[in-house]
């Protein structure tokens, strides 16, 4: 048996020989842990490792098939994601033991911390003593022993899984429920506690979803379509939208869900205009010869940077939202123009991995889709806090849209209305979010760049968080963004406009003399590449885009994507539907339309005599209005309203 | 946006000083907050006898401050019986036996205080634990207790004013080191604003410890004043309160802060993870516990 002292080495040092002992199937002693953090974080091989003393946060996280033996306690996140193997502790355990495991045994011979077994999707968590607040918090499968007592709103917002507690339930979560115990659940509960040498004699209460909040309790109304440019009519007021949401209210007694993003008027980047006079822009075909568009992403500490062909990413969308063909086609797309694709929430599908040559693959708080495998394949990994349409919500998913195949990659149960959580289990702070990107990093040994996706609220703090918390680019999303369901009223007034967010970002890097040390991909409401060069003057590293892609793609607009039927077989999981979409065309379609980005960005480029995209600067921009122009702190020059052109193609 | 720890000593047994402890404390969490750190560190209080230390920067500009903080003193009647210049800050202990809260109030007006107190001292800059160590010679106090504090700035400027631990602006000897973010903070403010206490931050671990000095002098135990803050503090915290004689902690009900203690006959140490305990015993495994949400507890020296 292989010995490693962390006195003498450090966790990472550790890590990548636990991996190495892994691969030739050699146990691990592991001495002096101190409760450092990430012990064993990443490791995918049947061996087992046994820690003599404490471990911190995230022991054994994002690992599969490893055995681990704690002999005294650990911290925060105990087997976070593990998808198959054990780990058995024999002091407590910290907040959210078990947290999203898939497939992992996991016993604790003390007690727990709260909210142990949040959002789990299969697997056992057992604790022979008492459990804390809000324990199988936002569970979605498998289940939870507790030999002693439950703590407080035991099984708060489960949705799928069963409890077991054979000491005191002290209370019950919203939308829980105490049920009669099956005997051949007993019986494989007994079968567990005997292969893990655990005595017990009794019985226990069960405890499940009540099965009243799963579904919403009143589906809309399917109403006729009112077209994207009537959407807010010509008045704020009375307008025909706004009665429509009315009567749909009146119907169903709550806020109305719908797609895309808010479709008010609000200052955006055409309310920008450049300075130099366009007009023979895009005349010559040589431009992008000239122009030297190629950037690089996420490199500053030292990870594998995404190479981009042009300072243009496609937005994170996911595949649930979106149809599968649909990703496929974008990640063609993304191949074909040398640009980088996002699996957005809900997993990677193998056939976008083989389709995109560089794929960033989002970490949400629901943890769908979410393991160590797919980590292990991705070109980038990212954190998502909120987005522009959204901030501060989690993401909804109808329950036409959770076939068996999204319920499957998603972990969940079939057919629920799925409405993921708005915060991640273990970022409840600056501080803990250092330590959870650490964890990405041990697991996938530094060499793939980290993000965080931010939605536009409160952007000046978050900007310093990201930069503080060593993330390697940020992806900021603003209010014109888009989104697959949300209420109308938070579509519309949560977020804050994409040119307010890129403003605050510059302004918050420059307050803690950082200008230029965080990259910044700006997106929401991003259309043609006009837009892409007015966001790349005014400061942003790169954008990226999605709706844009979409409609490129086939989209018809019609703001229907939570509904499950869209008719062109873009944002559906019915199979009839999915049929009606032709990946190889509409790839084709995407392509061409980001080549005709690339076309606008050299052109104006050139047009301005650059020879490099990034050349562009806050010098060559005016505002337009009085508003941007007090948002942005560009000159206000409104005479620059009518002679504005637009870059030929 | 921080971590936390905290140490008291029941006896004279010890491997370690007081400060020592603190040190390796810090140092195990500056992951959770290298961008300051500060102690606060109490000695054995003499009568009438009060300590204050200013920060006064440097040069000319910490000379100016020096006299005006001078002239100050001899205002209030408050005798000089040592002064020591140290790093970016100016230490004064002198006799004073007035109305603590008007002299504090008063002082806070010529110069930057950073505590006031019989027994309590604050240090704080930026950098990490061993940064200022290096500077303020932490290593070498040996009082009963302290409690510390390493900070990631996230919503003020990284400056040596904005670093925490934060004393009870106001009350001699109560400091405070906190995890978390209150988010009832201006009405908790206003109200205490109301009543005449003065705040000279708007962070809200300064709220906490004038909302804890104010039960305090009012007559309530430490225990029931942390009993109180459970009840009329919202948000997320974790956090450690000093006074002369006592350190205790409290805990919000939602638990979202992290902390950790660990109690023998000789200390009570308590930090925001396990990974700063084990700091003070390499290679032990130790018998910690999670307090539960919505609990507090007290120590007596």
């Amino acid at each position: 048996m292989a010995q490693i002292d962390l006195g003498a080495i450090s966790v990472t040092e550790a890590n990548k020989l636990i991996r190495q002992y892994g691969e030739a199937g050699e146990d691990v002693d592991i001495l002096n842990p101190d409760a450092r953090h990430h012990i064993g974080v990443g490791l995918t091989h049947p061996i087992t490792a046994r820690v003599h003393g404490s471990a911190g946060y995230f022991c054994a996280g994002l690992t599969d098939g490893p055995k681990f033996v704690i002999e005294n306690n650990v911290g925060w996140g105990l087997a976070d994601n593990m998808l198959s193997g054990s780990v058995v502790v024999h002091g407590n355990a910290g907040a959210i033991a078990g947290v999203a495991i898939r497939g992992a045994e996991v016993v604790v011979h003390g007690n727990m911390g709260s909210r142990a077994g949040q959002v789990m999707k299969e697997g056992t968590l057992c604790c022979r003593g008492n459990a804390n607040f809000m324990a199988g918090y936002m569970m979605y499968g498998g289940r939870i022993i507790i030999l002693g007592d439950s703590g407080d709103k035991v099984g708060e917002d489960v949705t799928g899984g069963s409890i077991y507690v054979a000491g005191k339930i002290q209370s019950l979560g919203s939308d829980a429920k105490v049920f009669d115990l099956p005997s051949d659940e007993l019986d494989s509960i007994m079968e567990f506690l005997d292969r893990y040498e655990i005595p017990f004699k009794g019985t226990f209460q069960k405890i499940q979803n009540s099965g009243k909040g799963l579904r919403y309790s009143k589906i809309e109304p399917r109403v006729r379509n009112i077209p994207f440019y009537t959407f807010s009519g010509e008045s704020d007021y009375w307008n025909q939208k706004v009665q429509e949401d009315i009567h749909v209210k009146a119907q169903i007694g709550r806020y109305r869900i719908r797609g895309y993003g808010a479709a008010r008027p609000l200052p955006h980047l055409g309310d920008i205009a450049f300075r130099k006079d366009l007009t023979s822009a895009g005349s010559d075909s040589g431009v992008l010869d000239r122009v030297n568009l190629a950037t690089e992403v996420g490199g500053k500490n030292g990870a594998d940077p995404l190479k981009l062909s042009m300072p243009l990413l496609i937005a994170p969308m996911s595949y649930g939202a979106l149809s599968k063909s649909t990703k496929v086609a974008l990640a063609t797309a993304s191949r074909l123009s040398g640009i980088a694709e996002n699996t957005g929430e809900g997993g990677m599908s193998d056939e976008q991995r083989e389709e995109a040559d560089q794929l960033v693959y989002q970490c949400l708080s629901g943890r769908l889709g979410w393991n160590i495998h797919d980590m292990q394949r991705a070109n980038g990994l990212e954190i998502y806090i909120s987005q522009g349409a959204k901030p501060g919500l989690g993401g909804q998913l109808m329950a036409k849209k959770v076939t068996k195949e999204i319920a499957r990659i998603r972990g969940i149960p079939e057919g629920i209305d799925l409405r993921s959580p708005s915060r991640h289990p273990d970022v409840l702070g600056a501080d803990d979010l250092v330590i959870k990107v650490e964890e990405f990093r041990e697991a996938t040994g530094y060499t793939i760049p980290v993000s965080v996706k931010l939605g536009a609220g409160r952007v000046r703090d978050d900007i310093k968080i990201a930069m503080k918390d060593g993330f390697d680019y940020v992806q900021l999303d603003g209010l014109q963004g888009s989104t697959g369901a949300a209420g109308n009223e938070v579509l519309e007034y949560v977020g804050i406009p994409t040119i307010s967010a890129i403003q605050e970002a510059l302004d918050a890097l420059a307050e803690i003399d950082c200008s230029g040390q965080l990259q910044i991909i700006l997106m929401g409401g991003v259309k043609d590449g006009v837009d892409a060069a007015k966001a790349i003057a005014l400061g942003a590293d790169a954008v990226a885009v999605g709706t844009g892609a979409i409609i490129a793609g086939g989209c018809i607009a019609c703001m229907q994507c939570h509904v499950g039927t869209c008719v062109v077989g873009i944002a559906t999981q019915d199979p009839e539907h999915e049929k009606r979409y032709n990946t190889a065309v509409e790839a084709r379609n995407m392509h061409r339309y980001f080549e005709s980005i690339r076309w606008q960005m050299a052109a104006i480029a050139d047009a301005h005599g650059y020879t490099d995209i990034q050349q562009l600067g806050r010098g060559d921009l005016v505002a337009l209005t009085p508003e941007v122009a007090e948002i942005t702190g560009l000159p206000y020059e409104p005479g620059y309203r009518n002679t504005q052109p637009v870059a030929a193609e | 946006m921080c971590g936390i720890a905290g140490i008291l000593f029941k006896g004279d047994h010890r491997n370690l000083t007081t400060g020592q402890a603190l040190i390796n404390m810090l140092d195990g969490c500056q992951h959770r907050g290298p961008d300051s750190t500060g102690f606060a560190l109490y000695r054995d209080a003499n009568e009438d006898e009060l300590r204050l230390r200013f920060l006064v920067g440097h040069g000319a500009e910490a000379e100016q401050s020096v006299e005006s903080i001078k002239g100050k003193l001899a205002e209030y009647g408050a005798d000089i019986i040592s002064e020591e210049a140290i790093g970016a800050t100016y230490c004064f202990v002198v006799r004073y036996d007035g109305d603590v809260q008007k002299f504090s109030y008063a002082m806070e007006n010529v110069a930057k205080l950073v505590s006031i107190g019989e027994s309590l001292d604050i240090i704080k800059d930026i950098g990490g634990a061993h940064d200022v160590d290096d500077i303020y010679d932490v290593h070498s106090f040996n009082g009963s207790h302290g409690i510390g504090h390493v900070r990631l700035a996230t919503e003020s400027d990284v400056k040596p004013e904005s670093a925490h631990p934060f004393w009870a602006t106001g009350f001699a000897d109560v400091s405070i080191v906190h995890n978390g973010q209150i988010t009832n903070y201006w009405k908790m403010r206003r109200r205490l604003e109301k009543r005449g206490f003065e705040f000279h931050t708007d962070n809200d671990s300064e709220l906490v410890a004038v909302y804890l000095a104010e039960k305090l002098k009012q007559g309530a135990t430490l225990k029931e004043a942390l009993k109180g803050s459970i009840d009329d503090l919202d948000g997320t915290f974790s956090f450690l309160v000093s006074t002369k004689d006592e350190i205790g902690y409290a805990k919000d009900r939602l638990a979202a802060k992290p902390m950790v203690k660990f109690e023998d006959d000789d200390i009570i140490a308590i930090a925001s993870e396990e990974v700063s305990l084990n700091k003070l015993f390499p290679g032990m495994a130790l018998n910690t516990m999670e307090p539960p949400p919505g609990t507090y507890e007290t120590w007596h020296r």
